[in-house]
């Protein structure tokens, strides 16, 4: 505290006033990097050595020591036998139906090791010059490869994104943003009621006859994975026998006569040109 | 048909809007051009009939108007200054430089829901941000800006300035009464105490100026106060300068003296329970509070719209737009037009990324701001009230900075010692201020 | 089938019971004979809750304040809002797993809350520490006292009105996270130490930021945390208020900066020492006065000594490995292990069980912030509401290891 009452607010007027001309510390992210040390331990990575090939060996000691059993990790073991996991999967919500099928000794589905089904890219190509090769215009890129395919598939997104520049990741989380791109084949869901008044009426060998017609049975998908081929889980009320539906809707149309040619008729169309539900 | 289809599709958007705004706009143009001819005398007519009241009525909407981009301009200022002290950047991606950011605050308050809590008042909650904001508009009624730019020229200007600082007071306990929060209800209650406390010594630092003057007319005090800085009051009343200043920091509750609103303890005092435009409304009135202040210190004390030296200016160079006739509208039509293509050749041509719409877009922005330089710089030396308005605003500005400056500064006053600094130090200092003011004045009187 | 009701919020069934003691102010039922005291209103007075969302309690703090007017009457701080089970899932994890665990405790001084686990690790383990793993550790950690004591002046400040100070300061400590992220990898939660060392030697890009720092602090501190000391609002804000006396410092505990501000020349550093500051050369300073502003005053004349030990630290490193050889699942002899470490808050002190399994049975972690924080109620009555900010900011508590 000074003699004169008072000084020390000046003073700090001052020192506010000087630092009002001094340069700031800001440092402007994104425009300017901000010198992050080497040894950061901030960004989770997997390391390759010169040659391009992953160092992970899946020795799991990562996963054993870590504190809070955040890593998770999958592999099979050297002669393709087993497939191993590290963690509780039990534990978490996406990893239970997996649980289930496993214990059931069923086939487990596992995403990164699934090979995508090639396509044929000149599409793919040639919306992209349409485009301009431009990142920016991603959402109506992919809108046109949707138009393409009926989908997104796996094979196009990379090819978009190894023409374009964009990450993988980043074109996966916009198009996963917009509810009208999807990933999947419109699957279209042809059902055959079997209830008592249906079967009277000819259920049965409309089934047959649709069933031969898509080649496949009742119950199984077609072999191109384009339509599910089920039974209605109920009769709708006030719909005519037999009942069939297509995505939940009845189609009165359909009769024994005419169900094979309208079962040809209606796996003939192009995926992208039927109405979507 | 298809011709003009296929070719409408191929333009892009921007072009398409300026082909349909192009002749539209002239069009208008046209039209409004007659209908202005036909309409605007009679209008004229009427208006010369009843003057004081048109004035007036035009003086109280340039006010009202000019409020809200002047708590914007400090809003700005207040953000990107303290953020300077603080060694930051302050707002920087709204806008060149963060200066739309203000804008987009204005947009945040206009957006949020404005919800009235239950069990509040009704009435006084809605009034209260109404009366608030409404006091400071009415003290900026009789601030002189520039000789003859004073809304209201009353002669008991001063006495009615500081009735209006006490008339925000009650809006603030409205808002913290009726808010059924018992953070508001503190809020309310210390500022009605600093209130209190404070205007005393406030309209007692400023009975020296008064007794120089001899009139409570901010107007008057101004034109006293003509020549160079050396007739400014503040070196005939330092004392007076320093007490209206601390007690006009905390009539404008501001920091250090801003319990009403002490952020760290109740969160936001009376204005807890308000939220959307109501807040907004709050915090506007607080800028253009500060802007108040700030002007009637310069008034008061520091010359008003008067220049700190002798200035040579105005000197009278007569535009008659009339006389030109024909070459009127050819000045309207070709030059923007000429001036626009000429400004952005030189962007156009040196630099192959700017497309032409670039080059065009910011033409146009650069001969605006030429028309606009060369407009102020002739109202600047032709009439003397733009001269003295900018002078007015760079001082109040100033003020404005400092208090920007001891709200980067100081933490705040405790509420105990606040009062306590009132009473105790600033009262006394305020009555002796008054003594010695009056015994030199009558010395001065009689010889 | 129905639909199943939604439970309304008039059913007289479902609510808690309360007693109105006025209009618009239902106090909860009392359980306790504290709590009986405390709802008890006389006439004028008023319950505030200075909640856990605040923009000024030092984390999730919750203090109801019984207040007559401005002056607080009784003041009850209710904990517990920042509750993780720290020591529960130190218990289900193993010895190493169990340092970054603790790092969240005292989140900005998180090297003394591993040093702590650290050391009473090694007490059970009976592990000899390479010498120049300790002289790293020492610097680290006086590293991280600075850092600590830099954000705590700019709280202070912060919570008295003035929003400069804790820019600068954090400008700053800024700087030293950076030096020690260079070291350590993080700059936050550390995760440094490890039993029997540390977790990498000392780098090229540590020692060239940490030099630079070094040679413009003084002059750094000097010229920007002066805008406080002389202020004098600040100084009046602060002086005189929550004065602890010695004799209530000893009863209640109080460890630390604290402590030594009220008179008693207590630390850990010299009273039971621990790795090598024996060899290190540093004073503690202390104040009489027991206010807050002693206090802070006080830490400001500690970083300057950390600055001294840095300094040492650096001219004596040995040379050395920096971690001693261990096994990769540790299982120590059953028994118990007690350690105490000079936090920048106080006494941090760490209580190990262990039943020979390569988790630890039970470990009880002592906290200076807790300890601290049942003062509040003996320094608050008599006080304005103002003052509860400065009080609380003054005893520097952290909520994170208040909580644990």
């Amino acid at each position: 505290m000074s003699m004169v009452p008072g000084l020390g607010l000046l003073k700090g007027m001052a020192l506010t006033l000087r630092r009002f001309f001094q340069p700031a510390v800001t440092i402007k992210y994104p425009e300017v990097d901000p010198d992050i040390a080497v040894k950061n331990r901030g960004r989770l990575q997997l390391l390759y050595d010169e040659h391009g090939t992953l160092k992970c060996e899946t020795c799991f000691q990562c996963a054993q020591a870590c504190p809070i059993e955040c890593i998770d990790m999958g592999g099979t073991d050297t002669k393709g036998r087993y497939a191993v996991h590290w963690g509780a999967a039990e534990t978490y919500g996406e990893r239970r139906e997996e649980s289930a099928l496993r214990r059931a000794g069923r086939e487990v589905p596992d995403a990164p090791s699934t090979r995508f089904d090639p396509v044929n890219l000149d599409a793919v190509d040639a919306i992209l010059e349409d485009h301009d090769h431009d990142p920016h215009r991603m959402l109506s890129i992919l809108e046109a490869t949707q138009a393409e395919f009926g989908h997104l598939p796996v094979a196009a997104l990379k090819h978009i994104s190894h023409r374009t520049g964009a990450w993988y990741a980043m074109i996966y989380g916009t198009a996963s943003y917009y509810r009208h791109l999807r990933f999947e084949r419109t699957v279209e869901e042809v059902a055959v009621c079997r209830c008592t008044a249906c079967l009277m009426a000819g259920g049965g060998r409309v089934a047959q006859a649709i069933g031969a017609s898509l080649g496949t049975e009742l119950g199984r998908p077609t072999p191109d994975g384009r339509i599910r081929f089920t039974w209605c889980p109920t009769h709708l009320p006030g719909a005519p026998a037999p009942l069939v539906t297509v995505d939940g809707e009845p189609q009165p149309e359909v009769t024994v006569a005419n169900a094979a040619t309208w079962a040809q008729a209606l796996a003939g169309e192009h995926p992208a040109t039927r109405t979507v539900h | 048909m298809t011709a003009v289809t296929g070719y409408w599709n191929r333009l892009s958007v921007p072009s398409k809007v300026l082909l349909v705004a192009i002749p539209t706009l002239v069009v208008l143009g046209a039209v409004a051009t007659v209908a202005l001819a036909i309409l605007v005398p009679p209008l004229v007519d009427f208006l010369a009939a009843n003057e004081d009241l048109v004035r007036f009525l035009l003086a109280a909407t340039i006010i009202i108007v000019i409020t809200i981009p002047t708590a914007f301009v400090i809003i700005y200022l207040e953000l990107k200054v303290i953020a300077r002290m603080n060694l930051r950047v302050g707002p920087d991606r709204v806008g060149p430089w963060g200066t739309a950011q203000s804008l987009a605050h204005g947009f945040k308050f206009l957006s949020k829901e404005d919800f009235t809590p239950r069990g509040v008042d009704v009435p006084i909650f809605t009034l209260a941000p109404v009366a608030v904001f409404l006091a400071t508009i009415m003290g900026l009624l009789v601030i002189p800006f520039a000789p003859g730019l004073v809304a209201q020229d009353l002669n008991i200007a001063l006495l009615y300035f500081f009735a209006m600082g006490g008339l925000s007071v009650v809006g603030l306990m409205m808002a913290g009464w009726a808010s059924f929060n018992k953070y508001s209800l503190i809020g309310a209650l210390r500022a009605a105490a600093q209130a209190i406390s404070y205007e005393i010594p406030l309209t007692l630092s400023v009975v020296g100026v008064v007794i120089l003057a001899g009139t409570m007319s901010l107007n008057t005090i101004v034109e006293q106060q003509a020549g160079s800085f050396l007739d400014w009051n503040v070196w005939k009343q330092p004392l007076g300068l320093l007490i209206f200043f601390i007690a006009a920091t905390a009539e404008a509750n501001r920091t250090p003296l801003d319990m009403t609103e002490a952020d760290q303890e109740i969160v936001a005092g009376f204005a807890t329970e308000y939220s959307g435009m109501r807040y907004g409304f709050f915090f506007f009135a607080e800028y253009v509070n500060v802007f108040v202040i700030s002007a009637l210190t310069v008034v008061l004390f520091f010359g008003g719209w008067n220049a700190p030296f002798d200035w040579p200016f105005p000197v009278q160079v007569t535009l008659d737009p009339a006389s030109l006739g024909i070459g009127l509208l050819f000045l309207v039509a070709v030059v923007p037009v000429l001036g626009t293509i000429l400004l952005a050749l030189p962007f156009w041509l040196l630099s192959s990324r700017i497309s032409t719409l670039q080059a065009l877009a910011i033409g146009f922005v650069l001969f605006n701001l030429l028309a606009v330089g060369a407009l102020l710089g002739w109202a600047f030396i032709s009439f003397d009230w733009v001269v003295g308005l900018l002078w007015m605003m760079l001082k109040s500005y100033v003020f404005v900075f400092v208090f920007v400056q001891m709200r980067a500064t100081f933490p705040r006053v405790r509420v105990d010692q606040l009062m306590g600094f009132a009473w105790k130090w600033l009262l006394p200092a305020a009555l002796l201020n008054i003594f010695v003011t009056a015994i030199a004045v009558s010395l001065v009187a009689n010889g | 089938m129905t639909t199943p009701t939604r439970p309304s919020l008039d059913d007289p069934s479902l609510a808690i019971p309360v007693e109105h003691a006025g209009i618009f102010d239902p106090i909860p039922v009392a359980r306790t004979e504290r709590q009986r005291e405390f709802y008890a209103l006389k006439d004028g007075e008023l319950l505030l809750n200075i909640g856990p969302q605040h923009p000024s309690t030092h984390g999730v703090l919750r203090m109801i304040v019984k207040i007559n007017g401005e002056q607080v009457v009784d003041l009850d701080p209710v904990l517990g809002y920042l509750h993780r089970g720290v020591e529960k899932l130190c218990e289900n994890a193993d010895y190493h797993q169990v340092i970054s665990q603790v790092d969240p405790l005292e989140y900005i001084s998180s090297l003394f809350t591993e040093w702590g686990a650290v050391l009473s690790f090694e007490k059970l383990l009976d592990v000899e520490v390479p010498r120049r793993a300790e002289y790293i550790r020492v610097l680290s950690a006086e590293l991280n006292r600075v850092a600590s004591h830099m954000l705590y002046l700019g709280w202070m400040a912060l919570d008295l009105g003035g929003i400069t100070p804790i820019l600068w300061s954090f400008a700053e400590r800024d700087e030293i996270t950076e030096i020690l992220g260079a070291l350590t990898g993080q700059k936050l939660l550390f995760n440094y130490f490890r039993i029997g060392g540390v977790n990498g030697d000392l780098n090229h890009e540590f020692m060239s930021r940490l030099g630079d720092w070094m040679s413009r602090v003084g002059a750094q501190l000097e010229a920007g945390m002066g805008l406080l000391n002389e202020n004098e609002i600040f100084v009046r804000r602060a002086r005189g208020i929550g004065v602890i006396d010695r004799e209530t410092a000893l009863r209640m505990c109080v460890s630390g900066p604290n402590l030594r501000a009220s008179g008693v020349p207590f630390d850990i550093r010299r009273a039971h020492p621990y790795s090598v500051y024996p060899e290190l050369d540093f004073d503690i300073p202390t104040r009489q006065e027991g206010d807050s502003l002693a206090r802070y005053l006080l830490r400001m004349d500690e970083v300057k000594q950390s600055l001294r030990i840095i300094d040492q630290c650096l001219h004596r490193m040995p040379d050395g490995p920096v971690s001693a050889k261990l096994p990769r699942l540790l299982r120590p002899r059953p028994g118990r292990a007690f350690s105490a470490v000079e936090a920048p808050r106080g006494l941090y002190s760490t209580y190990v069980v262990s039943d020979g399994t390569d988790q630890p049975f039970r470990m009880r972690i002592h906290d200076p912030s807790f300890v601290h924080l049942q003062l509040v109620p003996l320094l608050m009555p008599g006080n304005l509401i103002p003052d509860t900010m400065v009080i609380v900011a003054g005893l520097d508590p952290i909520m994170g290891g208040v909580d644990k």
